[in-house]
């Protein structure tokens, strides 16, 4: 065989779970990609919960699903930054984000998604804000001070500056990577562009590893050129949606609900800890998860 | 051709109706998911008299006048609505463009919505670190109805809980205490939500006050029940119109190619 290689290998950014998980210490912001019922990396956000992580403060998509409510129910939450988090039809809102705000427990950054894009681009440009029209004369500066109004110093308007969301970690779940990874999402990407900007690591799991020459063979399909790290995750994304392979399972997002609706009802936390030890901490890896759920499940979540 | 009794409209065929009604050829509108009225209303306005309009299902641009029957989506990211795209819209993207928002018409709902066409989607309580009922959050109201052309308020529960006085939180500003000019001084770029329109009447909003009145009461309602289910006070002129629902080509339509699941009904 001959080479005209005279440098060494270019390297591969496929890690394990592990490797990805030791990114993030307990205190640090957080980002978690996705869209309500779609596109969360969680076989990423089991793994923050079977670390045990503390205090962590969760960028959660706009809008966050019940991706961002478990690791409130795990407690490994000080302060969420999201315009939303629930289910749309399956839970209008995310029930351990209630209880655990409404026991005072959660600190809640209030914000459009307009904010949360400004504050994420403001982290992105390394500036300390963005400004933004909407917002002035509404109480979210009221509830949450570090949105101030101020005037302009072009044309003197009225304006909100959004401080910068500096994001220490990113969490994302895509289509497809190569081994280097350049990332290419199926689908609209929902705000994983706008996180992956605005942080300083992004890890990406993804449905399957592809060879160098499938990315290149489409390169305006790139959304991610350059993850620190890939990590092999067929089903990443389960419950949820991945655009491309599998819809949500409504019924294991139903399984969940119910646990974390009983401990918002009732302050018993029986029904969410079995949850937790049934589909979280006990499986210790992505194989032993989907032998949870079952072969028979997963092939009923067909897009088409 | 089906029969359909226009009499039979329920009271969310005449939501959907009232929002279509409204809706100018060449707009834009969202149709989010889970918000079966405001959707059934866009497509409505879309199918009738909107071939120009721009839609935006389940994050995509769709162009649906030609689809014999539109199916409904359960989710906002539902891959079903790619078959319809001529555009994903990417969503960081999306918020990145507002100068041509001003094109747009938006329905902001809340857990509250008050005299003042103000909404809240934060919670319920004085103390916002301790609320007694946690919202939603505000998702993109805040925004989109400062960016917007036009917006009305819409809710599906007509009920003093909801239609209160003063929202304990404004997540979304409508007309903040009626002061005359505020949005012009703020520098917002639309007048203010023009209606609130729910399942027993639409209110809209007299430039001199800037208070809720009574537009309009459905049929099957009454200016009496309107007046018991609502939390604040609001002027009723002395001929209070029936609210102009649903033809019956609309009533057919809806039936039978927007809203062939019944959640209207």
């Amino acid at each position: 065989m001959t080479t005209t290689a005279s440098h060494p290998a270019r390297a591969s950014r496929v890690v394990d779970v592990a490797d990805a998980l030791a990114a993030v210490e307990d205190g640090m912001t957080v980002a978690i990609g996705g869209f309500i019922n779609s596109g969360h990396p969680m076989l990423l956000v089991r793994g923050l919960i079977r670390d045990g992580r503390k205090d962590l403060r969760i960028v959660g998509a706009a809008s966050a699903g019940l991706e961002t409510d478990m690791l409130i129910a795990a407690g490994c939450v000080r302060e969420v930054v999201t315009p939303y988090v629930g289910a749309e039809g399956l839970a209008g809102i995310g029930p351990a984000f209630r209880k655990a705000a409404q026991d005072g427990d959660l600190l809640v950054f209030e914000l459009d998604e307009a904010h949360f894009y400004a504050g994420l681009r403001a982290s992105a440009q390394r500036l300390p804000f963005n400004p933004w029209r909407a917002g002035v004369g509404t109480d979210y500066p009221r509830v949450n001070p570090a949105l101030k109004e101020f005037r302009d110093p072009i044309n003197n308007e009225l304006l909100l500056a959004v401080p910068a969301i500096e994001v220490d970690v990113a969490f994302l779940h895509a289509a497809i990577s190569d081994e280097f990874g350049n990332v290419q999402h199926l689908g609209t990407r929902y705000g994983d562009v706008a996180m992956y900007a605005a942080s300083t690591k992004t890890y990406v799991s993804v449905e399957r590893v592809v060879p160098n020459q499938q990315v290149r063979a489409n390169p305006a399909l790139t959304s991610i050129p350059g993850a620190t790290g890939i990590i092999r995750a067929s089903y990443g994304a389960h419950p949820f949606s991945a655009d491309g392979a599998y819809v949500p399972d409504a019924e294991h997002i139903r399984e969940y609900l119910a646990a974390a609706t009983a401990w918002l009802k009732t302050d018993d936390r029986s029904a969410v800890e079995a949850y937790l030890t049934t589909y979280v901490r006990e499986p210790a890896t992505q194989a032993e998860y989907l032998n949870r759920i079952g072969f028979d499940r997963l092939l009923t979540l067909n897009e088409f | 051709m089906e029969n359909v009794n226009v009499m039979t409209a329920t009271p969310l065929e005449t939501m959907a109706a009232v929002i279509a009604h409204d809706l100018h050829d060449g707009e834009w509108v969202e149709v989010g998911a889970n918000l079966p009225v405001p959707r059934a209303g866009a497509l409505l306005g879309h199918l009738t008299h909107g071939p120009n309009m721009s839609v935006m299902i389940a994050m995509t641009k769709a162009h649906l006048v030609d689809e014999p029957v539109i199916e409904e989506f359960q989710y906002i990211t539902d891959v079903g609505a790619m078959r319809w795209a001529e555009a994903y819209y990417q969503h960081d993207q999306l918020l990145n463009n507002q100068r041509h928002r001003i094109n747009g018409v938006f329905f902001c709902g809340g857990i509250q919505i008050d005299a003042y066409g103000n909404s809240n989607l934060i919670g319920i309580g004085e103390d916002h670190s301790k609320l007694r009922f946690r919202g939603p959050g505000g998702i993109g109201t805040c925004n989109a109805t400062a960016q917007v052309g036009r917006w009305h308020l819409v809710t599906t529960a007509h009920n003093r809980a909801t239609l209160v006085e003063r929202v304990d939180f404004i997540s979304a500003l409508g007309y903040g205490d009626g002061e005359e000019g505020l949005r012009e001084h703020l520098g917002l770029p639309n007048d203010g939500p023009s209606s609130i329109i729910t399942p027993l009447c639409v209110f809209d909003f007299p430039s001199d006050t800037r208070r809720a009145r009574l537009k309009s009461v459905h049929r099957g309602s009454s200016v009496d029940e309107v007046r018991e289910q609502t939390g604040f006070e609001f002027k009723i002129e002395d001929d209070v119109p029936v609210t102009e629902g649903p033809t019956a080509s609309e009533l057919l339509l809806l039936r039978t190619r927007i809203d062939r699941g019944g959640a209207l009904r």
